[in-house]
């Protein structure tokens, strides 16, 4: 069973190459750091998926006590593959290399209702650490014990949950309503918040129904923690600069418009702005300052 | 919001970041003074602690593209943004210092030593920032 999800994730990852070289060959721009963030997804993902729950697979990591192993899989399913899935922009992708019958079918997929509620920041939040909570704080994590099928279904939530909320702070896919900066930071703060509280909690008393080595829960909760600061950090980063990058796109077009009513005043002809990107020149900097009150 | 106003957030932003990126650093990794969970935790200093650790790396991170911002729009005014900044900071600091630490009890500045100077310090660097930042406030308010 694992195997086979294991396959499939590798298909996805060729896929995406595929498509990304079609794209490239026809002369759109496709960043190459994309294609190589989707195939580390996959391969955080299948190393998530096959190490056992009392350790990776991974010679160096294979000393690992059970619980911190089980952590670095949840860190890497739950939170690093979706980041490297999410900037990758496989939707984006698919959307500009399939034939049009698919590609109108995952539009109205991915603009549909359903969808929309879903990757609404606040829904897709606490979709993701209610299935934490559930996971760590209920005797779920006990009665998952030696049941692979189950631990498989677990991960897999895991992994769709994170991509979900990944893809909601970021907004970066075609979808049918994109929210506002605000709404994203604040899902973003709230969702890691938790994430903290829950990591912390877990160095003193595990999860119920386990008998997890003292020492094994608090290296194993102290990497949920930071581990968690460092993809929460990276996200906020991503964002933020989303916010400064559209930022400069708006100063730019005012500037335009400004140059160009000035231009028509004085008679002289509008030349394009050619400003790097988020940058203002001295030129037009006065006339973008707020008046003071 | 005037380039005061902006100016006065993007810096408190950047205080609280500082003051928390310092406190992880410097008191929980570097010299190991401060431990990452006390026995006597409350589950509200953990509520607590969540909160605001994520809220400092967070604010860090604005901090950062709002400075950006004012500096591109050419609206960054310093005094505000500096009085922002000393508020951030000494405020944060002494939330840390008084609430989160004392009424809390998340965990001390130090174990195994007496604690009266290094909370007094600790306190006192965090008063000292608050007050540097409302006399910049209070300046810049009186200078427009």
């Amino acid at each position: 069973m694992t195997a086979a999800v294991c396959v499939a994730v590798a298909a996805c990852c060729l896929g995406y190459v595929a498509a990304a070289v079609r794209l490239r060959a026809r002369g759109d721009a496709w960043p190459l750091a994309r294609p190589l963030a989707f195939c580390a997804g996959g391969a955080l993902t299948v190393t998530g998926l096959t190490a056992p729950w009392n350790g990776l697979p991974l010679a160096p990591l294979r000393e690992l006590p059970p619980f911190t192993g089980h952590m670095a899989a949840h860190l890497a399913l739950g939170m690093a593959a979706p980041l490297l899935f999410v900037v990758a922009r496989p939707v984006t992708l698919a959307l500009r290399t399939l034939p049009l019958g698919p590609r109108r079918a995952l539009l109205a997929l991915v603009r549909s209702r359903p969808a929309a509620l879903l990757l609404w920041p606040p829904f897709a939040a606490l979709a993701h650490t209610v299935s934490l909570w559930v996971l760590y704080r209920t005797p779920t994590a006990a009665h998952l014990h030696h049941r692979s099928e189950a631990q498989l279904l677990v991960s897999l939530h895991l992994l769709l949950s994170g991509i979900l909320f990944t893809l909601a702070v970021l907004a970066v896919e075609p979808m049918r309503h994109r929210a506002g900066t605000g709404l994203r930071a604040a899902a973003l703060l709230a969702a890691s918040a938790t994430h903290g509280v829950l990591a912390k909690s877990l160095y003193a008393t595990g999860p119920p129904g386990t008998s997890y080595a003292p020492a094994d829960l608090r290296t194993g909760s102290q990497l949920m923690y930071y581990g968690g600061d460092i993809v929460g950090i990276a996200l906020a980063v991503l964002l933020a600069h989303q916010w400064y990058a559209s930022g400069g796109r708006a100063l730019r077009r005012r500037a335009r418009r400004h140059g160009a009513a000035g231009a028509r005043a004085t008679g002289s002809r509008v030349t394009g702005s050619r400003t790097a990107p988020g940058r203002i020149t001295p030129s037009q900097a006065p006339a973008l300052r707020p008046a003071r009150d | 919001m005037t380039g005061h106003g902006r100016s006065r957030l993007g810096g408190a932003f950047a205080g609280v970041g500082l003051a928390a990126f310092v406190d992880e650093v410097v008191f929980h990794q570097l010299l190991h003074w401060h431990h990452f969970y006390d026995k006597a935790s409350s589950e509200a200093g953990l509520v607590s602690d969540g909160i605001f650790h994520a809220f400092g790396w967070a604010a860090m991170v604005a901090g950062v593209f709002l400075f950006a911002d004012l500096r591109r729009r050419g609206s960054l005014v310093k005094p505000a943004w500096w009085s922002g900044f000393c508020l951030g900071l000494g405020g944060f600091q002494l939330y840390d210092g008084t609430f989160q630490h004392k009424a809390l009890e998340l965990h001390q500045i130090r174990y195994d030593v007496d604690l009266t100077p290094y909370d007094w310090t600790w306190n006192s660097v965090a008063v000292l920032f608050l007050l540097v930042g409302v006399v910049l406030l209070v300046r810049t308010r009186r200078r427009r």
